[in-house]
């Protein structure tokens, strides 16, 4: 059975508002709401309650680059898309990360797919800790600095 | 880490509430007799649960019945928080309630009876029986109060055994007896 929404809120908010920052600096908080309400929207059709978390960092970091995009447009209407298969209702990381090279994809796969903390990460990758939280930072940093 | 500015939540809280994807809003109010987490649906509140319950075990029961979609806000829930605080200040209390929570029939006709009670009047556990239909059934309407979901607005502290003394109470005989107090029924 799904937990109450608003407990996961509660649990996870203050770190998913850093996440936010990371992706979206000043327009965190706007990026944040908004993700929160997407989340909610899913919330009752998810098929399982596993690792809740990291599907609120993936609806996250989606939700910010769609940010990202939208504040884009306003500016060059013309531009083409950056990932023409992204799908921007669905929850669709795959096709959003897949610009980056196979370290970086495995990286954030590893961190907001599979739920791993650094350590957890470290181990997979055969790295040292401070290496795996590297690879997921520079992901996040190359992701956001394509989209922007 | 900076924590996530309330004004955020309450913001998340009112759109949600705007679209109709709040399944049920929670608050928490300081009472007299403690934090109590006051929890309501579509048809009125469905779960109070006293400091001494365990909170995420009253939320899911919550979910199972209403749907996942629990909201935490202190402006949405408003009016039951004002209501609530004007009874612990003296007013009657008078919130419209869902009772599904109290699952069967004869328990929840001993609950609708027992919101006829008012403010400051008190009943036994076997005049209630009576009341609900089963004159012979105090030791079910005893049940009925112990699992009353809504304690408070449905006012199980209302009903005391013919023995003269205080009888049990879902949050404990120390809270039943400052709401008695409160009420003005003389301790016995």
């Amino acid at each position: 059975m799904l937990p109450p929404f608003w407990t996961l809120v509660e649990a996870h908010g203050d770190e998913l508002l850093v996440h936010a920052r990371r992706l979206a600096g000043d327009s965190a908080e706007d990026v944040l709401q908004d993700a929160l309400l997407r989340a909610l929207r899913a919330y009752p059709k998810l098929r399982h309650a596993d690792h809740l978390r990291a599907w609120l960092y993936r609806v996250t970091t989606t939700t910010a680059i769609d940010h990202h995009r939208r504040t884009r447009r306003e500016v060059l209407v013309d531009e083409p898309p950056v990932v023409a298969a992204y799908d921007t209702h669905g929850d669709d990381f795959e096709g959003l990360i897949a610009p980056l090279n196979e370290t970086a994809q495995a990286a954030l796969r590893l961190r907001f797919v599979d739920d791993l903390d650094y350590d957890g990460i470290a181990e997979r990758l055969d790295c040292s800790v401070e290496a795996a939280r590297q690879r997921v930072s520079s992901a996040v940093r190359t992701l956001r600095e394509s989209y922007a | 880490m900076s924590p996530l500015p309330e004004s955020l939540l309450e913001s998340v809280a009112a759109a949600a509430v705007r679209e109709g994807l709040a399944d049920a809003l929670y608050t928490r109010l300081n009472t007299p007799i403690g934090r109590l987490l006051v929890v309501s649906g579509p048809n009125g509140l469905i779960r109070i649960a006293f400091e001494t319950e365990a909170e995420d075990v009253a939320l899911r029961e919550v979910a199972a019945a209403l749907g996942p979609r629990l909201i935490g806000s202190d402006a949405e829930m408003r009016a039951p928080r004002e209501a609530l605080s004007d009874y612990f200040d003296g007013a009657p209390l008078d919130l419209p309630v869902d009772l599904r929570l109290a699952a069967a029939p004869f328990r929840r006709a001993v609950l609708e009876e027992l919101r006829e009670v008012p403010r400051g009047a008190t009943v036994s556990y076997g005049e209630l029986a009576a009341r609900a239909g089963n004159p012979k059934a105090a030791r079910a309407v005893g049940t009925a109060c112990a699992r009353n979901p809504v304690p408070i607005v449905v006012p199980c502290h209302r009903v005391l055994p013919g023995t003269g003394r205080l009888g049990s109470y879902r949050g404990g005989p120390e809270r039943k007896a400052t709401l008695l107090e409160l009420e003005g029924v003389a301790s016995r």
